[in-house]
């Protein structure tokens, strides 16, 4: 069923599931108007862009493009809420028949996204809560992400630990990890937070190292380190090895990038796992499902994509060095089977 | 008394603060700790000390946060994608320095754009030109590059020590590199203000550019030189960083920019001094570093920091303007 040549360019053993859609995909004529998708033309209107996130979630949300054959057209608003709402109007008249909103804020974005709407277009919001009925919300799982680390924690380190914790209040996707922190600490109450701490000047890296820095000098028998975002672990990291504690901390954040993976991978480095999904896989799903709402399909209002737990074992085992290899080695981080109809085409074959 | 309290007041308040976190929490007082204070201010601080060189000539130098991200950035592009050794990243990086600074000081002297409009412009700049190269990504060992192959460069160890080693002093592996480059730096440009010609002449043409020109000395060159000190101590800022966090990162450094200049500028209250000066930009470098150490040790949220940091430079600038402007008339 999978041909060699599938094989011979990933090199992955692909997951049962997908290899049950894979049969009929071949076979099957895609609905409407994905017949002649040339004559379709979609837009992706963006608030965030800079950022190694970001540009993974372009490149997945045009492979996934690319593979239905539609037009995409990409407006990047750089953070101007204002000019975002300008842009979705834009869009529309340039005739596409749908919209994906990426980030943006709930106030400027509401009225734009049900003018869109009015007139008859499609559209999805990744991880900006337009308040609308029509409107999917794809999102990746921040409480996922935050459970899976923790689940690792406590596997690795029991039920009863001094714990750091990095945190930022008033940012979305740290707000919702931390929700799933608060839980697993009444959970287990053995966990004790003697340290809270955390700072989103940047290079933020460097700013968390520094922090971090002052909290283990000051609490040396901290065993666990819970950073719930690659930028705190990477400077916990730092600090960590500087101190020369890195032997008897572990920590374990959530999100992943390649100099992410060459961190995890260093000689006896303390951090012990990550929870990510990928923004790649993000940006196609928002695709997937705005062709199924295009193609009369209900991809249902809640477009959740799961994230994956990656350790330093799995790292290591794979001989994982970036983030291509990664997708190909573990293949549940490649591909999620969201929004996936039989006749979607998948872009990663 | 005023007096005493104008020269003195601040080094008193940094020795008081030192005590208190000593009593306060426990790991404070210890080498390691000191060590730490000096390292998590050396960045700043040396680009603190770069714009006390433009602050003396009677300028201002915004560029020098992403002057440091670019230098970063070029350190890391050198090593992975030019796959280039240590010696030649640092070479770069400091040619970009002293580059961007020679540009500014070109730009604000020949063709008298004024200094905050002229650097702003080269920030911006620079902020969008560090991202070209890689189409906007950071850069890490095995990154992918836009045309899909896989950078095969590394960070060289000989680059990695700079921000990894550590020298023996009294205590094994105590002091790391970055500590020793903000001392010598520090005591460089404070000997070369106070003690040279050229550090006085260019105090001279801080205070009056038309007096200094009447009396001969070349102001445009002076203030040139200003600029292109404050790029290349930029540029070494951004080694250190690059070399602390072992790739090329995507920021805007504005963060650095700002600590800087309010080291840079409570440095005005030390010692009474009321001006421009290096010794100042260290102590204020270092106090700023106190504190952040000391309130995180203690559990203080990072806004509450920032309140303090502001409240701290408040405190200074009144010291400076007002308290030693008073007794001065």
């Amino acid at each position: 069923m999978i041909t060699r040549r599938t094989l011979g360019k990933f090199g992955l053993a692909l997951a049962a599931g997908t290899v049950l859609f894979a049969g009929p995909a071949l076979a099957q004529d895609k609905p409407a108007p994905f017949d002649k998708p040339g004559d379709v033309k979609i837009a992706l209107v963006r608030y965030l862009s800079t950022g190694d996130f970001f540009q993974a979630y372009l490149a997945g949300v045009e492979a996934q493009a690319k593979a239905l054959g539609v037009q995409l057209q990409v407006f990047d608003s750089r953070q101007d809420a204002a000019l975002q709402a300008d842009m979705v109007d834009q869009a529309i008249a340039l005739g596409v028949k749908g919209i994906i909103i990426q980030h943006g804020l709930t106030e400027s974005m509401k009225e734009a996204a049900q003018r869109a709407v009015d007139a008859g277009i499609k559209v999805v919001a990744f991880d900006v809560n337009v308040e609308n009925d029509k409107i999917p919300q794809v999102e990746q799982s921040d409480r996922d992400l935050a459970r899976l680390a923790l689940e690792q924690a406590i596997k690795d380190n029991g039920e009863s630990w001094k714990a750091g914790y990095v945190y930022v209040a008033g940012i979305a996707p740290l707000d919702r990890r931390d929700e799933t922190w608060r839980e697993f600490k009444k959970k287990y109450p053995g966990i004790d937070e003697v340290a809270m701490f955390g700072t989103l000047d940047n290079p933020i890296a460097n700013s968390v190292a520094n922090q971090a820095r002052s909290v283990v000098s000051a609490h040396p028998d901290i065993q666990v380190m819970f950073a719930p975002y690659d930028e705190f672990a990477k400077g916990v990291k730092i600090a960590v090895d500087e101190a020369g504690l890195s032997s008897s901390i572990k920590i374990y954040s959530a999100d992943i990038s390649t100099a992410d993976i060459a961190a995890m991978r260093e000689p006896g480095s303390a951090w012990a796992a990550t929870a990510a999904t990928n923004p790649a896989v993000v940006g196609q799903v928002s695709v997937r499902a705005l062709a199924q709402l295009l193609a009369g399909e209900d991809p249902g209002h809640n477009v959740i994509v799961p994230p994956t737990l990656i350790t330093q074992k799995d790292l290591n085992d794979n001989d994982i060095k970036n983030m291509e290899e990664l997708s190909a080695k573990m293949p549940q981080f490649a591909h999620a089977d969201v929004a996936m109809p039989a006749w979607m085409p998948n872009p990663n074959k | 008394m005023a007096n005493i309290l104008i020269r003195y007041g601040f080094l008193a308040l940094l020795v008081a603060l030192v005590v208190f976190f000593s009593v306060a929490t426990s790991g404070f007082a210890s080498p390691q700790a000191a060590v730490f204070i000096f390292q998590s201010v050396a960045i700043t601080g040396i680009l603190a000390l770069g714009v006390t060189a433009t602050l003396v000539v009677g300028g201002f130098d915004l560029s020098i946060g992403s002057v440091a991200t670019s230098a970063m950035m070029a350190a890391a592009y050198a090593m992975i994608v030019l796959q280039q050794n240590a010696f030649v990243a640092v070479i770069f990086c400091l040619a970009i320095g002293a580059l961007v600074g020679l540009v500014n000081g070109l730009i604000i002297v020949y063709m008298r754009v004024p200094d905050l409009l002229a650097t702003l412009g080269m920030m911006f700049l620079l902020l969008g030109l560090q991202r070209i190269p890689t189409e906007g990504r950071s850069i890490a060992a095995g990154m992918t590059m836009p045309d899909g192959s896989t950078a095969q460069g590394t960070f060289s160890p000989a680059f990695m020590a700079i921000g990894r080693h550590r020298f023996d002093f009294f205590l094994p592996d105590l002091v790391p590199v970055s500590v020793v480059v903000l001392l010598i730096l520090a005591v460089l440009i404070w000997f070369f203000l106070e003690y040279t010609r050229f550090g006085r002449m260019m105090y001279a043409v801080g205070s009056n550019p038309r007096a200094a020109e009447l009396a001969g000395a070349p102001v445009k060159a002076y203030k040139i030189w200003a600029y292109i000190i404050s790029g290349v101590f930029a540029s070494i800022g951004g080694i250190l960083l690059a070399a602390r966090l072992g790739r090329g990162d995507i920021a805007s450094g504005n963060n650095l920019l700002l600590d800087a200049v309010a080291a840079a500028l409570i440095g005005y209250a030390v010692l009474g001094a009321s001006k421009p000066n290096a010794f100042g930009t260290a102590i204020g470098a270092l106090f700023v570093g106190v504190l952040l150490q000391g309130l995180t040790m203690m559990n203080v949220p990072y806004y509450t920091q920032d309140f303090v940091k502001g409240a701290v430079l408040v405190i200074a600038l009144i010291f400076t303007f007002s308290l030693s402007g008073r007794t001065a008339r």
